[in-house]
């Protein structure tokens, strides 16, 4: 086996985690502030792709934004990259709401409920709006546009990283670092820290709670709509149940960073990306599940609290 | 609002998203049946069982086009009216899923009115749903299942319009290895028993032919992550990647290859041979792929025009998919052998178990010339018409391949 393929292994394995860390950013993030699994998390990734997708389509239509707008957009670099960074925006913006509105009606009326119920409502919802887009969307994969041209940037020997590749991991990391610095320095930031480590007392002390898990609903779900648009231009397509794998994946690779804590869940996701891709590489594609879910349980025999979970007293 | 309200909320927002499930799992649509009118007809009920919302739509809706269409036809014909009996079609979702199936099977069998079924699209829904037809003697003629092991289960309700995959396989490794000039060949599949059943057939027709594997790997039939699997695959630069599978995941395949710069061609099966195989692998990187199917191609068959001048009547606007024509002949067999029992029987003993039995004789017997060619069925109950044609997408869309 030569260099250039376990390269081009970490290549792939780096891209994919960097999904994976996108989206159990989200995970971690509410299960810091909530001490909950939010399985509805997949489908914010899944609506993310579907979001991109419809906004792409209607700033590249001429019928909608005219001829000139579209000429803007696919024509020239600056437009490619407004084009994307409108996309992106309303990808988790639009996400980010659903998440927020998914918190208002399917889990605080069950805040003060036993753990079990908001857990059983969130795969109440994720199942919901799986269904919601199967019937009213389209049960079929939906070509997603390449509107954005993706080019060779680095080729050393048979390495070859291109650049939406780069463009996933710059971004993933850009966000991290943004969240991070977010959640130590900012007020706001403080208040959320304050209520993941105990709600009823920062309620006391005068922090809105309810503003603070909102907020967690807003970023957590605009993170994986972000992931979503990425995956449909990573892998061409979207469809309605494409958050399953990814979402299971994501979940465990926060479990493996230490769920609850923000650079475990991006260092779970890499991990988790890097050994799946070696796996399918140099053992078989078929193995690549099995050894995804082994690592999950010998992390979870040797490091319970994951492989970040020291810090489990602040748990954004 | 109190809390025991929101409770309440919440329980209604739960139970509204498990109900949508529910009825989107089991959606049922009856159709092709006339308003009763002043005679007396029997109703006569034909299931079809495809993947209507989840796995290879797209061929499965076709199934359901190609079966109503058949049956609303045979509702027009005066031998039909003079017999007594009127047909309806019952569409069962099976999602493609053998769970699923199951249950499609058994809400068919639990009609006592249904006689037959034209279904089902994956081999591995086919198979345990055959076992719950043959308790019921409840006929069943498969358009689009391939993997062999279907119809050599000893169980005597069981037919195929459509060639297998010993057949099917083989006849794509020859044409890799002797018309195309392939040395070499990576093979993969996806796991279902159709596309495991198809790759390992090519891969031992291939090496036969005197090709070379150089890989054998396996994948999901829901993945969409293959990037590790193409890089081993680049390293290896084989001629060409052979896929078992569904168009779904092997564009999917197709257009990861492409972006690595793998300039090999996909091939595969009769799985990969529809329209939307392109547009989800994109053009450039579908260019050039290649896929058996079973049969000739419509336009080049006797009865081609008819039906094809027939399905754009009935569907203005849609494409004929892979399974269109099979499903349509499918639904003639059922429906002759329905038609001689009622001769010799009368309507009114069709729909009993004599009846059912006498259906399953009769397909058993069956000698007509459809639209994919003459149908009959040997002692297992697969076709004798074994018919493969080489594909090949040119310009964004599959054509018959001339050398």
């Amino acid at each position: 086996m030569s260099g250039d393929v376990i390269v081009q292994q970490l290549v792939n394995g780096i891209t994919l985690g960097g999904l994976y860390a996108l989206i159990a950013l989200g995970y971690t993030l509410v299960y810091g502030i909530m001490l909950m699994i939010n399985f509805a998390h997949s489908e914010m990734f899944m609506a993310g792709g579907y979001v991109g997708l419809f906004v792409l389509k209607a700033l590249t239509n001429e019928a909608w934004v005219g001829a000139g707008a579209v000429g803007f957009f696919t024509g020239s670099t600056i437009g490619l990259i407004v084009l994307f960074v409108i996309v992106f925006l309303a990808a988790a913006i639009l996400v980010g709401i659903l998440g927020v509105v998914i918190e208002r009606f399917a889990y605080r009326p069950l805040r003060h409920a036993p753990r079990l119920a908001p857990l059983i409502s969130a795969i109440g919802v994720s199942i919901f709006l799986q269904n919601a887009v199967l019937l009213w969307v389209d049960s079929k994969a939906l070509p997603f546009p390449a509107v954005m041209p993706v080019v060779t940037v680095v080729k050393v020997g048979g390495v070859t990283v291109n650049s939406l590749q780069i463009l996933i991991l710059v971004t993933t990391l850009l966000l991290l670092a943004f969240l991070d610095t977010f959640v130590s320095k900012t007020r706001i930031g403080k208040a959320m820290r304050a209520t993941s480590q105990d709600r009823e007392a920062a309620g006391l002390m005068g922090i809105d709670i309810n503003q603070v898990i909102g907020l967690a609903f807003f970023i957590g779900p605009a993170l994986g709509g972000i992931a979503g648009v990425f995956h449909g231009m990573y892998y061409g397509s979207v469809k309605f149940d494409m958050g399953f794998l990814p979402g299971m994946k994501s979940f465990t690779a926060a479990v493996i960073g230490g769920i609850g804590n923000l650079r475990g869940a991006m260092l779970g996701g890499f991990v988790l990306g890097i050994l799946e891709s070696l796996a399918a590489g140099f053992l078989s594609a078929g193995y690549k599940d099995v050894v995804a879910f082994a690592i999950l349980i010998l992390v979870l025999i040797f490091r319970p609290g994951g492989l970040l979970g020291e810090s489990v007293v602040e748990k954004v | 609002m109190t809390s025991k309200r929101r409770r309440f909320v919440a329980l209604v927002a739960v139970v509204a998203a498990l109900a949508l499930v529910v009825t989107g799992c089991a959606s049922k649509t009856d159709t092709g049946g006339t308003d009763g009118g002043a005679t007396e007809a029997t109703v006569v009920k034909i299931g079809i069982g495809a993947p209507l919302t989840q796995g290879a739509v797209a061929l499965g809706k076709g199934m359901e086009r190609g079966a109503n269409l058949a049956v609303s036809q045979a509702n027009e014909d005066a031998a039909v009216k003079d017999l007594g009996i009127t047909f309806e079609t019952v569409s069962g979702d099976d999602q493609g899923d053998p769970k699923t199936g199951v249950t499609v099977a058994n809400q068919f069998v639990s009609d006592s009115k249904l006689v037959g079924v034209m279904g089902h699209l994956n081999s591995g829904v086919s198979i345990p749903a055959s076992k719950v037809y043959n308790q019921s003697s409840v006929v069943m003629v498969s358009p689009a299942s391939t993997n062999p092991s279907l119809t050599q289960n000893g169980l005597d309700n069981v037919f195929r319009v459509c060639t297998i995959d010993s057949v099917q396989g083989p006849s794509g490794a020859d044409s890799a290895f002797k018309d195309l000039g392939f040395t070499s060949a990576f093979v993969v599949d996806d796991s279902t028993p159709y596309g495991t059943g198809l790759a390992d057939e090519f891969a031992k027709q291939f090496a036969a032919d005197g090709g070379k594997v150089v890989g054998r790997e396996k994948t999901g039939d829901k993945d969409s992550d293959f990037n590790a699997l193409v890089t081993k695959i680049k390293s290896l630069n084989p001629a060409v990647v052979y896929y078992g599978g569904i168009y779904n995941s092997g564009a999917l395949l197709s257009k990861q290859l492409s972006d690595a710069g793998v300039t090999a061609p996909l091939m595969g099966g009769d799985g990969l041979y529809d329209g939307e195989y392109v547009k989800l692998a994109g053009d450039a990187a579908a260019e050039g792929d290649f896929c058996t199917s079973v049969g000739y191609p419509i336009d080049q068959l006797p009865k081609g025009a008819d039906f094809k001048a027939a399905f754009e009547a009935a569907y203005p606007g849609e494409a004929i998919a892979a399974y269109d024509a099979y499903s349509y002949d499918a639904a003639n067999v059922i429906i002759e052998a329905v038609k001689k029992v009622a001769a010799d029987l009368g309507a009114a003993k069709v729909t009993t178990l004599e009846g059912k039995k006498a259906i399953i004789a009769a397909v058993a017997a069956t000698n007509m010339e459809g639209v994919t060619g003459a149908v009959a069925f040997d002692a297992n109950g697969d076709t004798t018409n074994k018919v493969i044609t080489l594909y090949t997408v040119k310009a964004g869309a599959w054509t018959a391949y001339v050398k």
